[in-house]
């Protein structure tokens, strides 16, 4: 770009800025507003698929064996576990290392913990993971027919139920995206409309006398691209601070709430927003120029 | 280099502007378009730089159809094409300077070009001391004169005046003629729409002669009526 038209077009934005000051304030707050909704719905899912995802991991299917079975047949249960589809990994928990996770839990109880040291109640097992959360249940349902088994422990219900609820708020807080992406477009198309309809005999003359259609889009664009950045700069301020002061509370009363850390989740929602910002701004002022350019 | 071929241009309400209009310019010509009001002058100057697209037949300019351009080459089309336009099409809200700045702007001329050609043109048109004044500032001759220093500022290969004389008293008028004039003898093509009856009879230049929409005359060192005794 030729220093000419970066002047030209840098000065026609500021006059029209100025001239449409309260417009442009309008369609600023709106593009806020807009996407704070969206930066607030993805902060959320962020931090509802990090929850999930973590206790996805911990999901795990314990296959406990008969105190009586023979080591061999142990061995045969865990190799039968490893042939199932989907499994992983398969973790094998002797009588001694039950015992002392137990202990670590309840540190505090004496009278339990010298209960269990004089005879281990406790079950030889096997912690089994798979690859998918679906494949849990098929997972436990084949161990329990196994030889030896005496029972097997998972938690699949209260997982599966907070998958299904962080899909729905994706797929919902997309739609909602999109929606409000059109509104945002709308909004600051209408607002450089102003501006391109009070110079469309300048637009029109531009033309005539050899102007290309991208000189004279880029001072529209530069303004609309300038309002949606501004409008996404005060969204960012928003959200950096109520995440902060919400991550902050949380830490200190719901401390077993495993909130995803404020960097770089902060920093990248901030780029993504500028970036939105920009891009809502450039479409929405290409457009209010389209019909303008047929000259 | 400028060829009409069997154009007919109808507007949307339905008038028909041009009919069958068969027309070769060449390089370096100096033409008058003459006629009465209505009979098609502007509307045969706008379809050269592609203000208007011809609804039958070819306009062809620099060896090109106009009306088969990519949207991408219609500037450049129009970048070579001086037009001084029979409403000035002045930018109110700049300056003398600026309006004529402008035509080198939107080329992406470098501002020191700029500021070098564009007191030069101004100086050229009499305006040199009107440069910060705005179009309503202006009398109707300045304007006009105005516009010409626009059309001009680019070095066209063809300059369209559409009535450039229409409001100038004799003196400034015969100005503008030799500016005109100036210009076709260092190589620019010229063409005039006017009803200025002295001077075309006095230039004798091509004249051609319209009516209805129609080419009734074509004549080389012609005059603008033929009188009847
Ligand atoms: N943009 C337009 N839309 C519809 N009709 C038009 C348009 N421009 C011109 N006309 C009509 O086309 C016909 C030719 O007009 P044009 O402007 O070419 O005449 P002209 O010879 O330049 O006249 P004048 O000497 O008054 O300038 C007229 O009947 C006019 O009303
Ligand atoms: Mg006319």
């Amino acid at each position: 770009m030729k220093s000419t038209s970066l002047v030209f077009g840098v000065k026609q934005t500021a006059r029209s800025l100025r001239q449409n000051a309260l417009m442009s304030l309008a369609s600023v707050l709106t593009v806020a507003l807009s996407l704070l909704v969206a930066g607030l719905f993805g902060l959320i899912t962020a931090n509802l698929g990090h929850i999930a995802r973590l206790a996805e991991q911990q999901v795990e299917v314990t296959v406990f064996v008969h105190d009586t079975l023979p080591v061999e047949a142990v061995r045969t249960v865990e190799s039968q576990l490893k042939a199932l589809p989907g499994v992983t990994q398969v973790t094998f928990v002797s009588k001694d290392e039950a015992l002392a996770r137990l202990k670590a839990v309840f540190a505090n109880d004496k009278d339990l913990l010298a209960e269990v040291e004089q005879q281990n109640p406790l079950y030889r097992s096997f912690e089994v993971r798979t690859a998918r959360p679906e494949q849990i249940k098929p997972t436990a349902e084949a161990a329990g027919k196994m030889t030896g088994v005496v029972k097997v422990n998972y938690k699949q219900e209260v997982i599966e139920k907070l998958f299904r609820v962080t899909r729905a708020i994706r797929v919902s807080g997309l739609a909602i995206m999109v929606a409000l992406a059109l509104a945002m477009v709308m909004i600051i198309s209408n607002t450089i409309r102003i501006t391109v309809f009070a110079r469309r005999r300048e637009i029109a003359i531009m033309k005539l006398v050899g102007a290309t259609d991208g000189f004279i889009r880029w001072p529209f664009v530069c303004e609309g691209v300038f309002l949606g950045v501004v409008g996404a700069g005060f969204t960012s301020l928003a959200l950096w601070s109520s995440y902060s002061w919400a991550w902050s509370g949380v830490q200190r009363g719901m401390p077993f709430i495993p909130l995803l850390p404020k960097q770089p989740l902060l920093l990248d929602l901030t780029v993504l927003i500028l970036g939105a910002g920009a891009l809502i701004g450039a479409i929405g002022s290409a457009l209010s120029l389209r019909r303008f350019l047929r000259v | 280099m400028i060829e009409l071929v069997d154009v007919t241009k109808v507007y949307p309400n339905d008038v028909v502007a041009l009919k069958n209009v068969n027309l070769k310019i060449d390089r370096g010509e100096f033409v008058f378009v003459v006629g009465p009001s209505g009979a098609g002058k502007s509307t045969l100057v706008r379809l050269l730089y592609r203000e208007e697209v011809a609804t039958r037949g070819q306009v062809i300019v620099h060896g090109k159809n106009v009306a088969r351009l990519r949207r991408s080459s219609i500037p450049l089309l129009r970048r070579t094409i001086g037009v001084i336009f029979q409403d000035f099409k002045l930018l109110p809200d700049r300056n003398a300077l600026d309006n004529v700045a402008f035509a080198l702007e939107v080329t992406e001329a470098s501002r020191r070009e700029i500021r070098r050609r564009v007191p030069a043109v101004l100086d050229l048109v009499g305006l040199k001391d009107r440069a910060r004044a705005f179009p309503h500032e202006l009398s109707g001759g300045e304007q006009q004169r105005l516009a010409i220093a626009r059309a001009i500022i680019n070095g066209p290969s063809i300059l369209v005046a559409d009535e450039p004389t229409g409001n100038l008293d004799p003196d400034t008028s015969w100005g503008i003629m030799n500016l005109l004039q100036t210009l076709n003898r260092n190589g620019a093509t010229v063409i005039m729409a006017t009803h200025a009856k002295a001077i075309v009879n006095a230039m004798k230049k091509r004249v051609v002669a319209m009516d209805h929409g129609r080419i009734i005359r074509d004549q080389v060192q012609g005059v603008y009526a033929h009188e009847v005794n």
